[in-house]
């Protein structure tokens, strides 16, 4: 998957997860720049791109993502 | 050794120019004898409890770290917890443990009496041992290098700021810093002495003298009215905030002194408009840690439970978090009140943002008004559970507080005089630094004398109502 | 002015004239401050202050009453003034422990002789507790008038010395009672009889009963200072009463700091009286204001009991006498 197609459809999720349709999401984005991402939201987040790009995170690999860019990254590693 | 003793105020003197006497490289072994000098002086026998946690969390990291074997490395990694979590468990649980089975071998009829053993809590285990553990998860997780000088590891784990009562500090933060030779920072120093006069002021002026009033009503809760029941729940988390977050600002303090930077504790919580922000700004190196080590996993490892995943990981992150508050049935349910307002909340959360993006209550100040009142009920009714001597009386308190009233018991009217002086002096700092930050610049004024006045103003106030002994204590009589 | 820049440029000259010009404006604020508080302490003509100060700077009563809120509330006046055929003044003090009751006694004997002083003795009087330590702080503002106090007021802890210092501290936390004593305001308060306060509030709850409990260490301080008031007293000539008045409850056991307080009593020859759970005030709650302290009722029904051991004593003592006269 291309990363482009890979940034539209993590922004997909976004957008359902915190349930704001005009969200637009940029590599440099963390926690701190969406209201309503927080430690309670992310696991919600986190499952719901699983379910997206049908990939398993391991434990260890949530803290390497520390930005959007990161999130990008990682799931372009998994789908190879 | 308490900060508030008069011991300490010649203790760290001392220890600073012990501290800047000693070469840059050793400053470490300096500050590591001085922090065992400080704990020893509670009582020798738990010093080498302290020093066995840290021998242990020393070896077992660098055993991990020594092999690639993913089954030795698991082993290594669940006897180092063990042990680390062992001399915590026996203190503080005990006799907790040692009542509960006592009583059901008495019902089943094998009544073995076990020697009553009376165990003073090492002051400080809880918070170390949560350093100690902090540092083989982080290692585990390869997110750290074990550190193979063992003084930096025994320095971390028993650093004396921060030994009794935290913050709970990482390992990725301190042992970095305690490596360096760190020349004096006088911006940081200057911050240091700032935060410990403040902390002082927080313990000494505002939380011991709310203490007083409300030791006297919770240890006599069968004979106060509902109205001074009421009075004394709201005043407790006051007391709580005073106290705790007093004490970590002098931590704090002492190790900027130190040249050291410690991340902080409490960022003004009572103006928090949810119970989610809530406990963002309480306690926070607490909530990070528990967040970071047993919240995170375990929301990790339910997530397909999707909400209710969330929900159960809240309530046994917040039922541990009682659980190592106290090892009694109130501090449980302290826990699990935490758990389910916080649950509640995020249960909630998608339709009351439907409601605030309706009618843009965000920005409405009623609003934002309402939810600060409405936190700060939910948090000071659970901590009713956390003061309360029994469950017995906490039940008491909730129902005197509904169906009992009565003429508000006063006891001393110059206690309630100074204690309200304090609290608003602290709440009124606390509200500008939240609203109107940088408007009035008092102790980080550029002109010295305002500076100085201040300063002045702070410690002359300490002089005059701060609680240095018990001899401001209200008798009720009844 | 080269030296000028030169010091304005360095920073750790600069820091340390801070930090001294800091520490010189807390001192003097601290000396004004404190000699104000100490000004309006001494101003004071009611309330508990100032009967702390009547006591060891004032009063010439011949029969003077010492102990804590016990003997402030317990001793009538009348009954005892009365029938002793003595003037009376009573300085007990509200939450006030042995160290207090020795510098009262102290002081009262350095100025002159009463005939007799009545010292009211607690159970649990001889228990360690911090607090005996701590309420040595009502001393705090006698310290710079009176040398005879100062090495009891520091026992109060390890470094008093050094928190004297400080002017304002021996007035921490009396801030507001200073200034509600103001001559101009003391109009407002309850006056007291003679330092008696009366209670007034009748007790109707049902007597407690506690069980035995074991015996503690006793604190070896305040025990040395027990045998110091029997000894400065019997050495003064004057007539010392050691009395444990009347409680609203019981003890399955008897308190070893009253079994105590007795034996080192008779060692001195010093007559005590033990009321603590005296079954005429056992059965009568209308005599008690709480579980712990009597009413005026209850104080002039004790006090007359008081005053028939006394003369009791004293007739048996006369006796003696001239019985050896003989």
């Amino acid at each position: 998957m291309q990363e482009r197609e890979i940034a539209e459809k993590l922004e997909a999720s976004f957008r359902k997860v915190f349930n704001m349709n005009t969200l637009e999401i940029k590599r440099e984005m963390t926690a701190n720049d969406i209201d309503k991402w927080d430690s309670l939201t992310h696991m919600l987040l986190i499952s719901e791109i699983e379910d997206t790009f049908e990939i398993r995170f391991k434990l260890k690999e949530l803290n390497r993502m520390k930005n959007v860019g990161d999130m990008i990254d990682l799931i372009s590693e998994k789908l190879q | 050794m308490a900060f508030t003793s008069f011991n300490f105020l010649i203790f760290f003197p001392l220890v600073l120019i012990l501290y800047w006497l000693t070469p840059g490289k050793y400053r470490y072994i300096t500050l590591l004898i001085a922090s065992y000098f400080f704990y020893i002086n509670v009582k020798p026998v738990l010093a080498l409890v302290l020093f066995g946690v840290s021998a242990a969390a020393w070896g077992f990291a660098l055993l991990m770290s020594g092999t690639r074997n993913e089954k030795k490395r698991r082993t290594y990694f669940l006897v180092n917890i063990i042990i680390v979590l062992l001399p915590l468990v026996f203190f503080k649980y005990f006799s907790a443990i040692n009542n509960a089975l006592l009583k059901y071998l008495t019902e089943i009829r094998l009544n073995w009496p076990l020697p009553e053993m009376r165990f003073i809590l090492p002051i400080g285990i809880s918070f170390y041992t949560f350093m100690a553990l902090g540092y083989a998860i982080d290692v585990y997780n390869d997110e750290l290098k074990a550190e193979r000088n063992p003084g930096i590891i025994g320095l971390f784990i028993s650093f004396f700021p921060l030994i009794l009562s935290g913050p709970i500090e990482r390992a990725g933060n301190m042992l970095p810093q305690f490596r360096k030779a760190q020349s004096p920072d006088f911006a940081l120093i200057a911050k240091g002495l700032q935060l410990i006069l403040w902390g002082y002021f927080m313990k000494l002026v505002v939380a011991d003298r709310i203490g007083i009033y409300v030791t006297s009503v919770y240890s006599h809760v069968e004979h106060h009215n509902g109205t001074s029941l009421l009075f004394a729940s709201m005043l407790y988390p006051f007391q709580l905030y005073a106290d705790l977050g007093g004490y970590s600002l002098i931590a704090i303090g002492c190790s900027n002194i130190l040249g050291y930077k410690i991340i902080p504790n409490f960022n003004r919580p009572f103006f928090a408009p949810t119970m989610a922000e809530f406990w963002r700004r309480w306690h926070m190196s607490l909530i990070t840690w528990l967040t970071d080590y047993v919240y995170t996993p375990l929301s990790f490892a339910l997530r397909k439970y999707k909400v209710w995943g969330i929900v159960c990981a809240l309530l046994l992150t917040f039922l541990l978090s009682g659980i190592w508050h106290g090892a009694t049935m109130t501090f449980l349910m302290w826990g699990l009140m935490q758990g389910i307002f916080l649950s509640a909340e995020a249960l909630l959360n998608q339709r009351k943002s439907i409601i605030e993006k309706k009618y843009s209550l965000e920005k409405k100040r009623w609003y934002i008004v309402a939810g600060i009142v409405f936190t700060f009920l939910m948090f000071s009714s659970s901590m009713v559970f956390s003061r309360a001597a029994t469950f017995h009386d906490a039940m008491v308190v909730y129902n005197k507080i509904f169906t009992e009233h009565g003429p508000l018991f006063v006891g001393s009217p110059s206690t309630m005089i100074y204690l309200g002086c304090g609290l608003i002096l602290l709440l009124l700092k606390d509200f500008l630094d939240e609203f109107y930050p940088h408007k009035i610049k008092l102790f980080d004024n550029d002109n010295t004398i305002v500076r100085t006045m201040s300063y002045s103003a702070i410690i002359i106030i300490i002089l005059l109502i701060g609680v240095f002994d018990s001899s401001q204590f209200i008798y009720f009589q009844f | 002015m080269k030296l000028f820049q030169c010091i304005k440029q360095n920073k750790y000259i600069k820091r340390t004239i801070h930090i001294i010009f800091l520490l010189a404006t807390v001192a003097v604020i601290d000396l004004a401050l404190g000699n104000l508080l100490e000004n309006f302490y001494f101003k004071q003509k009611s309330g508990w202050l100032y009967r702390t100060t009547y006591a060891l700077n004032e009063t010439t009563a011949d029969l003077v009453i010492i102990g804590s809120s016990r003997a402030n509330h317990h001793y009538h006046p009348e009954v005892l003034s009365k029938n002793l055929n003595l003037t009376y003044y009573n300085a007990g003090r509200d939450g006030s422990y042995i160290f207090y009751h020795y510098a009262v006694i102290r002081s009262i004997l350095k100025r002159y002789k009463p005939k007799v002083i009545i010292f009211d003795f607690i159970k649990t009087g001889f228990k360690p507790s911090q607090e005996s330590y701590h309420r040595t702080a009502y001393l705090l503002p006698y310290y710079r008038s009176h040398p005879e106090l100062r090495d009891i007021i520091e026992t109060k802890s390890t470094f008093e010395k050094i928190k004297l210092l400080s002017r304002i501290y021996p007035y921490n936390s009396m801030l507001v009672t200073i200034a509600a004593g103001h001559p101009a305001l003391h109009s407002t308060r309850d006056g007291d009889n003679k330092g008696f306060i009366p209670l007034l509030d009748k007790w109707n709850e049902p007597l407690v009963s506690y069980k035995a409990s074991p015996c503690y260490d006793f604190d070896k301080k305040e025990v040395s200072i027990y045998e110091s008031i029997l000894s400065d007293c019997k050495k003064s000539g004057i007539q010392l009463y050691v009395v444990v008045s009347p409680y609203y409850y019981k003890h399955e056991s008897p308190d070893c700091s009253v079994v105590e307080a007795r034996k080192i009593a008779a060692k001195y020859n010093v007559p005590f009286f033990d009321f603590g759970e005296n079954q005429y005030f056992l059965d009568k709650p209308y005599l008690f204001d709480d579980s712990y302290h009597l009413n005026e009722n209850g104080a002039r029904v004790f006090s007359a009991q008081l005053v028939e051991a006394i003369k009791q004593e004293e007739s048996k003592t006369y006796a003696f006498q001239s019985n050896l006269d003989q």
